[in-house]
């Protein structure tokens, strides 16, 4: 058997060395071989495994040589190479999209709940659909500043003076004298060094944020903080941690922790800030502000307030938090605040060191990127400066409008208040069967309770009582909160508008809640 | 006036429980991916990169070749230094160099305000050409090693130890962390979380610890 198949394959072997040799022989033929012949045999050195991994190692740096540029992270992960057929079908097959998406019919419902207002707005304007009188407590209109006729003489005559348009943004033919004294009176009724006027109230916040804190900096933000600061800390791009809404402990704990941190990591020490509101505007709830100004100087933080709510409304003249709380307003790095929710006029402000607001006129984006107010809101600025200095009792009639609103709301069956009992914001959600937190997101409808709460919005107003429900913008914001109406008490009404008003909104809750039982 | 009223209600939606609570990862070690964020990516793209540029050029090419060459002329001339000896050293003294000017420094030194810390977890081998893998400069980085070690093979007779210290640190420090499966990958040791149950993280918040690949400093990743 053996020998048999020796026998067979002998052709085939001889055929092998035959031409083996041949390939030999014309290999010696090329020029330049017995080089190569002479290199191989030298680096083979008489040990066959290391040539085997040497040998891997070539195979491998060839197939390197041979792969073929790949695409750069920019291009992204998703491009699709397609054939020219294939781009001609897509092509044929393309129908535009409408720029933008026609509402849906809880949108096309919402849009047109919306009261349109004859004339002025004020504490009772007239309706344009039905021409009714209603009370307003939808605006925010706290020392009843709206309409106020000083103020409207004023800008009257301004508005003879120097027209009406800013002609470009501040730091380009835009400042006027009037936005520098307003600016001026706003440094000296808060007793700060300085302060800065931004032209629009939402990116007053998410331009003084971006302008101190860089990537690579540490921000420390309450959780229910509002749009315009999350996105000035996204634009920002720096490191956030979230503490939880209002607790200072939980502020406390997240303080310690990001210390831990930078020491295990042995990172170098960046600037740190601390971002809160005053008064949230998604709640009402107020933060305690010495405690949150001892916790600053001990750990070293900046601190980054918010008073867009409690400027214009809270102390004695309504200086805000740092009046009520008897702090001094040095003690805040960076008080931003809105002249259009509490000066009843327009825009923004950031008060504080002369340094700090020196920076802002080259860095802080809105300043140097858009235009700046008109003069006659600015000078409407300073007449309500005046009006909240000469007349505090304004202030006394709004906390009392505040209390006989939530007295009468505290004890409407079906609905929570939420909120400061000081604060000019009164929140109410519907009130559920389970009190905690232990409702899943599941089993949790924001849509229904959005349905309920426009029902009872539009049952008051058919009632004579303008009411709004808070609005945000479901999936863009950090966290979704649950559908509320928002309250704006006004002290340009007297107490018994405000109670017959109050009076009104809880019976619309009542009505409207016992139809859905 | 000054005392808050007590909270009924919290008003925020509460977060799923698997978040809060959150155990601590049990695995040592971790692959991540790092500098894949939209806003790195956009930041990046605002300008030219010079750090990273420079390695296109021809004199850098070169340069390996010279100093290479110098490098093995200058320890030659230390008394009593054996060809073995000789070569391990500009093999291992190259290979060291490289990979800390290449895959151990991260960020970039010049333009720095410009990419806004855009390239502050990247290192220079995955600045290089926006991160696109196989270009030509990739490919003479990896050979050049790669030849090196076939040279000194093949001029001295290694004893097997010094071929295998050779070889072992050809492959990791020189193949490994260029392949391009291992593109702005890290391999974490024993992480724990950066934030404790009371603050659980966002799924955005980036991690705080950066311990690229490599095994010189046990004593963090031990106690990490």
């Amino acid at each position: 058997m053996d020998s048999s198949t020796s026998v067979a394959l002998e052709p085939l072997l001889s055929f092998l060395a035959f031409s083996l040799s041949q390939i030999e022989s014309g290999f010696y033929r090329i020029p330049g071989s017995a080089v190569v012949a002479r290199y191989v045999k030298s680096s083979h050195q008489n040990d066959p495994g290391r040539t085997i991994l040497e040998l891997i190692l070539v195979i491998f740096a060839i197939r390197t040589l041979l792969q073929s540029r790949t695409r750069t992270d920019r291009s992204g992960k998703h491009f699709i190479r397609f054939s020219e057929k294939e781009i001609d079908e897509l092509v044929d097959e393309w129908v535009p999209e409408p720029l933008v998406q026609p509402l849906s019919e809880w949108e096309q419902k919402d849009l047109n709940s919306v009261p349109v207002i004859a004339g002025p707005n004020g504490p009772k304007p007239k309706l344009l659909a039905t021409g009714k009188i209603v009370t307003n407590l939808a605006s925010f209109n706290f020392a009843g500043l709206a309409g106020n006729e000083k103020v409207k003489e004023r800008a009257l005559e301004t508005l003879q003076k120097y027209g009406l348009g800013s002609c470009g943004p501040p730091g380009f033919y835009g400042t006027i004298d009037v936005h520098l004294d307003l600016e001026r009176d706003i440094a000296e009724f808060l007793g700060t060094e300085a302060s800065i006027l931004y032209s629009q109230g939402f990116s007053t916040i998410s331009s003084v944020i971006p302008a101190f804190c860089k990537r690579g900096d540490i921000i420390v933000a309450d959780r229910s903080v509002n749009f315009a600061i999350q996105k000035g800390i996204l634009i920002s791009r720096s490191t956030v941690r979230w503490f939880d809404h209002n607790d200072l402990k939980s502020l406390e704990d997240t303080l310690i922790s990001v210390e831990k941190d930078r020491k295990k990591r042995k990172g170098p020490l960046t600037r740190r800030f601390i971002i809160t509101e005053g008064i949230f505007e998604r709640d009402g709830e107020m933060v305690d502000l010495p405690k949150l100004v001892e916790l600053k100087l001990k750990y070293k933080y900046r601190l980054i307030m918010d008073e867009s709510i409690s400027f214009g409304t809270m102390g004695r003249t309504g200086r805000g938090l740092t009046e009520l709380y008897n702090v001094p307003a040095s003690q805040i790095d960076m008080l931003v605040g809105s002249v259009a929710n509490g000066l009843c006029s327009a825009g923004g402000f950031c008060a504080g060191s002369a340094i700090v607001v020196d920076h802002q006129r080259i860095n802080g984006t809105s300043f140097v990127f858009s235009a700046s107010m008109p003069a006659l809101l600015a000078t409407s600025g300073s007449e309500a400066i005046t009006l909240l200095r000469n007349n505090p009792s304004v202030l006394l009639n709004l906390q009392d409008n505040i209390r006989a609103i939530r007295a009468v709301l505290e004890k409407t069956e079906g609905i929570t208040l939420l909120g400061h009992r000081a604060s000019p914001i009164i929140h109410f959600c519907l009130r559920t069967q389970q009190q905690s937190l232990s409702v899943t997101q599941s089993t949790y409808d924001h849509e229904a309770e959005e349905r309920i709460l426009q029902d009872i919005v539009d049952d008051s107003v058919a009632n004579g009582v303008l009411l709004t429900r808070a609005k945000h913008l479901r999936g863009q914001e950090m966290i979704e909160s649950r559908p509320t109406i928002r309250i704006a008490a006004s002290a340009a009404l007297t107490r018994k508008e405000v109670e017959k008003a109050a009076g009104v909104v809880k019976a619309s809750v009542t009505r409207i809640l016992s139809k859905r039982r | 006036m000054s005392r808050p009223s007590p909270k009924l209600l919290h008003l925020t939606v509460p977060v799923p429980a698997d978040i809060k609570g959150r155990r601590r990862s049990g695995s040592i070690v971790k692959v991540e991916e790092v500098g894949g964020r939209t806003e790195e990516l956009l930041d990046r793209n605002a300008y030219l990169n010079i750090n990273a540029n420079w390695v296109n050029a021809k004199g850098a090419w070169l340069i390996h070749v010279v100093l290479v060459f110098m490098g093995k002329i200058i320890i030659d001339t230390i008394p009593g230094m054996t060809q073995q000896i000789s070569w391990t050293l500009v093999n291992l003294i190259y290979l060291n160099l490289s990979y800390l000017m290449f895959h151990w420094v991260t960020g970039i030194p010049f333009d720095n305000e410009l990419h806004g810390g855009a390239y502050d977890d990247l290192t220079l081998w995955e600045q290089i050409d926006d991160g696109a893998q196989y270009t030509p400069s990739k490919k003479w980085l990896f050979t050049a090693p790669i030849l090196l070690f076939l040279a000194s093979t093949h001029y001295t007779n290694y004893n097997p130890w010094l071929f295998a210290v050779n070889l072992t640190a050809l492959i990791v420090l020189a193949i490994i962390p260029k392949l391009p499966q291992l593109h702005r990958q890290r391999v974490r040791f024993l992480t724990g979380d950066a934030s404790g149950v009371s603050t659980p993280v966002t799924p955005s918040f980036p991690k705080m610890d950066q311990n690229p690949l490599h095994a010189a400093n046990p004593a963090e990743s031990h106690f990490g």
